[in-house]
């Protein structure tokens, strides 16, 4: 009974995983985000943290950054938290289900960054969390009138154009995954880069994109 | 500002501060939910809803009526059935302490806070498990993160 039509973009579904109402799948689009959100996930585990070398300008002299190890902890484990949201967030096929894994991989962004005490990074971070914050309106509101214009969410019905979905719902949603993964925003992602840590800062960049990607095929196909 | 620089420097150049970024988002938003309350007149509300709520403000539980029999078996709408075999055996899903009192006294019936019960419920637990599980994690990750910071001087 699980048959995506053929005009969604992703091409037809290799995989499926029924949670009930919430029918997870795997579209070629969608398992190639999954893989590589994966790939870079298990990096994430995987990995030491870079370590930053600054040069005084005009002379021999430099000085390393030193990288605190409870620091370093708590950044893994909010890398992997945002890595396992992204990775929700690109094989779900509900879209409430599709917001709740947004907003999470907002608040694992906040998380990755907030613990720095560089003042720029955190002036960038407190930035990038009101944005976040504010971001949950338009994007649980557009669940909501997505819900209450075609009375249903799973994108297996959304999907092919059969429901007429409301554009503001749409738009809705798009602004939503901006201000919850910044992606075209990237104004606050320069400054929070400069925050060591190479793999896990990159993490912020990885599941923003993937989250932009996701949402892009969801409103082209509904 | 010197008057020779053109609109695009202007430009670029407030939105290269980050001070302005929530500026520029609330902007973004406003002028989304001014398009949004242009085209509302021609959104209608669809009345097949999967996920229906009804509000009954002569009932005493109100608001909190959510529909049902309790201890009995009520009827759930769900988008794919056959993924949900045991939907509207609200019983199932007693706490131990719930069953104590059930089994013990006749008062089980009479308390809304002692057991999981009542329609909302049974689309929570069982037609959209998993979307109770993402919620709890964002809960978890939001602690996680409040009480590293708070702690970090320690």
């Amino acid at each position: 009974m699980f048959n995506l039509p053929t005009t969604n973009i992703g091409g037809p579904e290799v995989f499926v995983l029924e949670f009930g109402d919430i029918v997870a799948y795997f579209s070629p689009y969608t398992a190639a985000l999954f893989v590589f959100a994966l790939i870079f996930t298990a990096l994430v585990i995987v990995s030491r943290p870079e370590r930053q070398v600054d040069i005084a300008f005009g002379g021999d002299a430099y000085y390393t950054k030193e990288v605190d190890p409870n620091l370093l902890r708590f950044q893994r484990f909010m890398a992997i938290a945002c890595g396992l949201a992204t990775l929700g967030a690109v094989m779900t096929g509900d879209v409430f289900n599709f917001t709740l894994f947004a907003s999470m991989v907002g608040i694992t962004n906040i998380g990755i960054v907030a613990a720095y005490r560089n003042r720029h990074v955190l002036n960038a971070a407190f930035q990038y969390g009101i944005v976040a914050m504010l971001a949950t309106v338009p994007l649980f509101g557009g669940a909501a009138i997505v819900l209450a214009g075609t009375g249903t969410l799973s994108m297996w019905e959304l999907f092919g154009g059969a429901m007429a979905v409301p554009l503001i719902a749409k738009a809705f949603l798009v602004l939503g995954v901006m201000g919850e993964g910044m992606a075209p925003f990237y104004i606050a992602k320069a400054e929070i880069t400069r925050a060591q840590g190479a793999p896990f800062i990159l993490m912020v960049h990885v599941s923003s994109l993937l989250l932009f990607l996701r949402v892009t095929e969801i409103v082209i196909s509904m | 500002m010197t008057p020779d620089r053109s609109i695009i420097t202007r430009i670029s150049a407030t939105i290269s501060r980050v001070e302005n970024l929530t500026a520029l988002y609330a902007l973004l938003a406003i002028i989304v939910v001014v398009l949004g309350l242009v085209s509302l007149p021609f959104i209608a509300y669809h009345d097949d809803q999967l996920y229906e709520k009804t509000l009954d403000p002569a009932s005493a539980l109100h608001p909190y009526d959510r529909g049902g029999v309790p201890f009995g078996t009520t009827p759930v709408k769900s988008q794919y059935p056959e993924n949900s075999p045991y939907a509207g055996y609200v019983t199932a899903y007693l706490t131990p302490f719930s069953q104590w009192l059930a089994d013990t006294t006749h008062h089980m019936g009479t308390t809304i806070v002692a057991h999981p019960g009542g329609i909302i419920d049974e689309i929570l637990y069982n037609t959209r498990g998993l979307d109770t599980v993402v919620e709890t994690s964002i809960l978890f990750v939001a602690f996680a993160i409040a009480s590293y910071l708070f702690r970090r001087d320690s």
